[in-house]
């Protein structure tokens, strides 16, 4: 079967695409996010302990940057979605996160103004076992402060399916 | 109770289980303390015509209950050091889960940790895997 993806989409491999948050995340960030997914820990909400095991401050739950929108300061789209995205919308089709893969390499403190690259590190196009055109889309982000320490990545494969198709 | 390093670094130590529901108040929380007002995530019409049953949960979340899981585990002076993880089923509201795995052998000195993020019903038994995934951990 022809595939049902356009050609010029793995052109796009390479293509970057950067935010700056306008703002220090803010301690408050990190316990809201803490807060709504039930998490007690008080490495995010009390300086005292924090700072007891040897944090300069609160740090972050450590998932948080890779999954708030806080930093990308768009307006939300027609599906109220107000995040980074690369626009690969095509009728008849539909967009599913496959998975993440995060790298921590030091902690997100109240005070960290984060810089984010998005970069498209693959696209592929397979077929699934059940005989479904795939298309495999590989982006990365690196979460850096305002001094360009990188703090995180994170890589997220995204699958493109035709509407209806069960892979 | 602390964790002894050595015997979880050796692998085949269970991670103590976190169960949690997920209904629609916490996922809309979750919306807003992530900036994703998705409509995915709150919206029933709009989830119905793209033929889900209810809301659908941000697998995002089960990357945080992952997290939480091994650092109350293994204590503040554990840092994670990479956590990766792959959805198998979405989720819908109300649903009950359970983020549960085990320690695998590592070599380095690292703890490294198979995870699963499983569907339970009214039983607590296990319908459905939503997600699995890995993570090495390293002391700090």
């Amino acid at each position: 079967m022809t595939s049902p993806f356009p050609a010029e989409f793995k052109d796009r491999v390479g293509e970057t695409r950067t935010y700056r948050a306008p703002e220090p995340i803010g301690a408050a960030a990190f316990r809201y996010f803490a807060l709504a997914v039930g998490d007690d820990n008080p490495l995010y909400r009390d300086e005292e302990f924090a700072t007891s095991v040897g944090y300069s401050s609160v740090i972050a739950p450590p998932t948080l940057v890779c999954e708030t929108n806080q930093y990308a300061d768009v307006a939300p789209n027609e599906f109220g979605y107000a995040g980074h995205d690369w626009g690969f919308h095509i009728p008849g089709t539909r967009l599913l996160r496959g998975g993440n893969a995060y790298e921590f390499f030091e902690p997100v403190t109240p005070s960290d103004v984060l810089t984010v690259t998005w970069t498209i590190a693959d696209i592929t196009e397979r077929t699934s076992s059940a005989g479904v055109p795939l298309l495999i889309i590989l982006s990365q982000a690196e979460y850096r402060n305002q001094d360009g320490k990188l703090l995180v990545r994170n890589q997220e494969t995204l699958i493109m399916q035709p509407v209806g198709s069960t892979s | 109770m602390s964790v002894d390093w050595e015997v979880v670094a050796q692998g085949g130590t269970s991670v103590p289980p976190l169960r949690r529901v997920i209904d629609q108040a916490a996922m809309v929380a979750y919306a807003g303390a992530t900036w994703d007002w998705h409509r995915l995530h709150y919206d029933a019409d709009f989830v119905r015509q793209l033929g889900f049953s209810a809301t659908v949960v941000d697998g995002q979340v089960f990357g945080a209950l992952m997290a939480e899981c091994l650092q109350d585990w293994l204590g503040p002076h554990a840092w994670i050091r990479t956590l990766s993880f792959r959805f198998k089923k979405p989720v819908t509201a109300g649903a009950t889960v359970r983020c549960e795995g085990e320690s695998v052998s590592s070599d380095d000195g690292s703890i490294a940790v198979d995870l699963r993020i499983v569907v339970l019903d009214d039983s607590d038994e296990v319908t459905a895997t939503a997600a699995v995934g890995e993570a090495t951990v390293i002391r700090r």
